[in-house]
């Protein structure tokens, strides 16, 4: 799917709030802020009519996208960089069902490794230095979008 | 000569796929089929064993390993089964293989103040220990360093984990599948500059430990408080590793003895001779594997994979044995083109055959045609069974190996 908006904002925070709230998979895509200031990071914002991207980028290089549908849930989440970034911020409500289907006995080794829950979908791959990975929530992905678009 | 006709029509092809990938006008090399593998012993040939280990792995390439107390010839300990890891940095020990009779008890490696301690972040889980400093030598050849940072997995006095460091817990040595890892992949350190200056805002790696149970990430000063490559802390031989295992048969094998050569172009059994260099990303390592027409910009080669991991939709995932793995009904021959950030291409042949097929030889722990899915779409991990029947190289970043630098891999 092509995003046709334009870029709409870019801002740099430093300060950590004392209590954020995490735009994490299956929260309100309003929180995204908080997440910014969390990671202190660097924001860019791309819109469609189907859905909207938040794309943080972190001082170490870390890109985190957030996919935001029209009813302003995130419903997908995608890491890429030098660092896996912190997971329960990532997949927030949903981590809890991950880890636990993380810590199944699964093959594969330590570069990949995929979840497919009800209702939860985790891909992790790389290594130190060059990390990828991306989750989604299948229940909330908006019609007609591909997951095949969260890069 | 109808052989030379097919082989001139698969170098076009790659010119093709090249060409499609928007690469400048690359030479096209086919490695000689011809393998030498070094004679173990000093001074710089380790022998490496591809074997169920402690935790019945498959497709894991072991050494051993000697670590002392620094400045001890006494406090010693032997430990085998180390995994060689050419896609991490850095020696990582089990507590509890150091903490078996004869116990040893390595000094902490501190940030001056308190002890720091590193949440190893694998793509499937993380493992949590302290740091310590250690001397360390490789049994067979002799190659050894003082001081080293490692990291000492599953230490029980830090069994209060971060709770940013929670995925998988792999602390244990069945869940780590090996009593260590040696990293030897394409970098002097592990996190390098992402570690350093600052904390990084999401994902830390270094924590500072002012009591084993409070352990908070914390901001490194330098790179060399990080875990470094132990091969760039050799004396000599310093520049690199080669892997050399021998070839594997379709139906795979019990055990492979091999070996780990230290140094590339430092000793008169390590010359780089007509390997072809695929320069690595400075920052990433990584290269671009070109296959079926599509570039894979996430491309590396790993001794520490255990299969090849590749995106192709005509391969059955209906396996027995899960379903990232591939099932073929029959063996597939499979092409690759390899390209770095220099403009060499290098073809890569490769096998896939059913996994269940194979893994239902119980008592084999090495094929060479074990391949599965990569969650990473953009994602082509050539493993240890590519290994097998090459002598691959991997040159350590801003190492010299005659007219080139490193990060590379070679064959």
């Amino acid at each position: 799917m092509k995003l046709t908006g334009a870029l709409l904002s870019s801002i740099v925070l430093t300060a950590a709030l004392a209590t954020p709230a995490f735009a994490a998979l299956g929260e309100d895509g309003t929180t995204v802020q908080a997440d910014v200031a969390r990671m202190k990071g660097v924001l860019r914002i791309t819109s469609s009519a189907a859905f909207t991207v938040h794309e943080i980028t972190t001082e170490s290089g870390v890109v985190v996208r957030e996919y935001v549908s029209p009813d302003d849930k995130v419903f997908a989440v995608s890491w890429r960089g030098p660092l896996i970034p912190d997971l329960r911020q990532m997949l927030g409500g949903y981590y809890g069902q991950f880890q636990q289907a993380a810590n199944a006995p699964h093959l594969g080794g330590h570069r990949h490794l995929t979840i497919r829950e009800p209702g939860l979908v985790v891909q992790s791959s790389g290594r130190m230095r060059a990390f990828f990975g991306r989750a989604w929530a299948p229940d909330l992905v908006p019609q007609n979008f591909s997951v095949d678009d969260i890069k | 000569m109808r052989k030379f006709v097919a082989l001139a029509f698969i170098q076009l092809g790659f010119l093709a796929a090249c060409g499609g990938g928007g690469y400048r006008a690359a030479t096209i090399i086919v490695p000689p089929p011809s393998q030498n593998i070094a004679t173990p012993g000093p001074p710089n040939v380790e022998t490496l064993a591809v074997d169920a280990g402690p935790a019945g792995a498959v497709n894991a390439a072991f050494v051993s390993v000697k670590v002392c107390v620094p400045g001890s010839t006494t406090s010693c300990k032997t430990i085998d089964h180390i995994e060689v890891d050419t896609g991490s940095v850095g020696l990582r020990i089990l507590s509890s293989v150091l903490t078996t009779a004869p116990a040893i008890t390595l000094p902490p490696h501190t940030d001056g103040t308190n002890p720091l301690a590193e949440c190893l972040r694998f793509a499937d889980g993380d493992a949590w220990g302290p740091l310590a400093v250690a001397d360390i030598q490789l049994p067979v050849s002799g190659e050894s360093a003082t001081s080293v940072n490692v990291q000492v997995i599953g230490d029980p006095a830090y069994t209060a984990l971060p709770t940013d460091c929670m995925t998988n817990p792999e602390n244990t040595v069945a869940k780590f599948g090996a009593n260590g890892i040696l990293g030897v992949g394409p970098f002097a350190q592990d996190c390098g500059s992402a570690c350093v200056g600052g904390i990084p805002s999401t994902g830390a790696v270094y924590y500072s430990c002012p009591s084993p149970s409070s352990c908070a990430s914390a901001p490194l000063s330098t790179l060399l408080q990080q875990l470094q490559n132990p091969v760039s802390l050799f004396a000599t031989d310093n520049n690199g590793v080669i892997v050399e295992l021998p070839a594997v048969g379709g139906a795979g094998a019990a055990t492979v003895t091999g070996v780990l050569v230290f140094g590339i172009g430092t000793q008169s059994n390590n010359a780089l001779g007509s390997a072809t260099v695929l320069q690595g990303n400075t920052f990433s390592g990584l290269i671009t594997a070109t296959y079926k027409g599509t570039a894979y910009s996430d491309g590396f080669i790993d001794s520490g994979s255990n299969g090849n991991f590749f995106t192709d939709s005509s391969l059955p995932t209906n396996c027995t044995a899960g379903t990232q793995w591939y099932c073929p009904t029959s063996t597939v021959n499979e092409t690759v083109s390899l390209q770095g950030t220099n403009s060499t291409m290098l073809t890569a042949n490769f096998s896939v055959a059913s996994a269940d097929a194979l893994f239902a030889n119980t008592t084999y722990t090495a094929f060479s045609n074990l391949g599965g899915t990569n969650p990473d779409a953009m994602g082509f991990d050539l493993g240890l069974p590519f290994y097998y029947g090459r002598n691959i190289y991997t040159a350590i970043e801003n190492a010299s190996v005659g007219g080139n630098t490193g990060p590379f891999f070679a064959y």
